[in-house]
């Protein structure tokens, strides 16, 4: 469908078939928060969280990375907590992601997510070193174009 | 139903395949007693309808309802689940039992044995609010907060447990261990994540 955003990762497309599972109105990286900027003022560094729900005014980073990457992906989150401190964000880590996918007896996802430590695959991992990379003045004027609300995904990610 | 997509690896052992004992069955029996006593005095003189859903939570619910001493009513909901069949993957939660009796007008408790991710006990709330009752509130047995997507009062409280997977007690994985008289943790290797 044309409105559906392109996910960075796998497993952003399979939270967002569960949240469209349940019912849960939810929007894909609808804000860049500026965590960092330089001497003129220009913002150097941002966080995009990769979902919100509206309904809990909540923000969601689900993170599959390296724990190298992840230690910098907490850094931001911290920054960006003592910046906008009423804004809510929960962060899940790779494990956490593997015992959702477990939950709902997506085993083959769970073991794909096994091969290199907190990473989804080695695709996968690719795509996500690149965003750290990057991450995330680029993305820091995103429009907030990418929305689903109570619809499934058809994502390519691996069938139950 | 958890783990359903891919059956166990081995047919289960049921004292082998739990790690450790997470909640003994003397402190569930004490805690259901201790929340049967609550509902009891808080539901005192009013119309008390229990709702269950199917399967995990049956356990928890006949030892509750014996805990009130009150006129209760029980109703059982069961709830498709994300990724329970290859189907569960596209489409939408929908309802595989629905209650038997209307609850407008009565005061109702849904009685859960696990709330974690929050996401079928939110959209439970959701269809049941729509069916008028007098009161909603929600009793669980177990709350796993470290993997809550959406916010849930939880009224009734159980135990507040760590990020293990748990079986037992109604809990299962592959719909076995459901019958285990405690809460334990299954071992990593059984579900093949060590």
């Amino acid at each position: 469908m044309s409105d559906q955003p392109r996910f960075a990762h796998a497993s952003e497309a399979e939270l967002a078939r569960i949240l469209g599972y349940y019912q849960v109105d939810w929007r894909y990286e609808p804000r860049a928060f500026p965590v960092r900027w330089n001497l003129d003022g220009a913002v150097v560094e941002s966080f995009a969280p990769d979902f919100y729900l509206p309904e809990w005014d909540l923000y969601i980073e689900l993170t599959t990375l390296r724990q190298s990457l992840v230690r910098k992906k907490n850094r931001k989150l911290r920054r960006l907590r003592e910046l906008y401190p009423m804004v809510r964000v929960k962060l899940f880590y790779a494990k956490d992601f593997r015992a959702l996918m477990l939950k709902y007896g997506r085993i083959d996802v769970a073991a794909s997510m096994t091969g290199l430590p907190g990473q989804v695959g080695p695709g996968a991992a690719v795509d996500a070193d690149r965003r750290s990379a990057s991450d995330d003045a680029t993305r820091s004027s995103a429009p907030a174009e990418h929305r689903r609300a109570r619809r499934p995904v058809s994502a390519p990610v691996r069938p139950g | 139903m958890r783990g359903s997509t891919g059956a166990p690896p081995h047919v289960p052992d049921l004292a082998a395949d739990v790690g450790d004992i997470l909640i003994a069955a003397s402190d569930i029996r004490a805690k259901v007693s201790e929340l049967g006593a609550r509902l009891t005095e808080d539901y005192a003189g009013r119309q008390l309808t229990l709702v269950s859903v199917l399967k995990g939570a049956l356990p928890f619910m006949a030892d509750l309802m014996r805990a009130i001493s009150i006129p209760v009513q029980i109703d059982l909901m069961e709830v498709s689940s994300y990724g329970g069949t290859s189907t569960e993957t596209s489409g939408l939660v929908r309802i595989l039992k629905d209650l038997s009796s209307p609850i407008d007008g009565r005061d109702v408790v849904i009685v859960e044995d696990i709330i974690d991710t929050g996401l079928t006990l939110n959209y439970l709330l959701r269809y049941l609010r729509g069916k008028n009752p007098a009161t909603l509130r929600v009793c669980a047995l177990l709350d796993k907060p470290a993997r809550r997507l959406v916010e849930i009062p939880i009224d009734y409280r159980g135990f507040t447990i760590p990020d293990q997977f748990v079986v037992g007690y109604g809990l299962d994985y592959g719909e076995f261990y459901r019958n285990l008289p405690f809460i334990g943790v299954l071992r990593p290797e059984v579900y093949g994540q060590s």
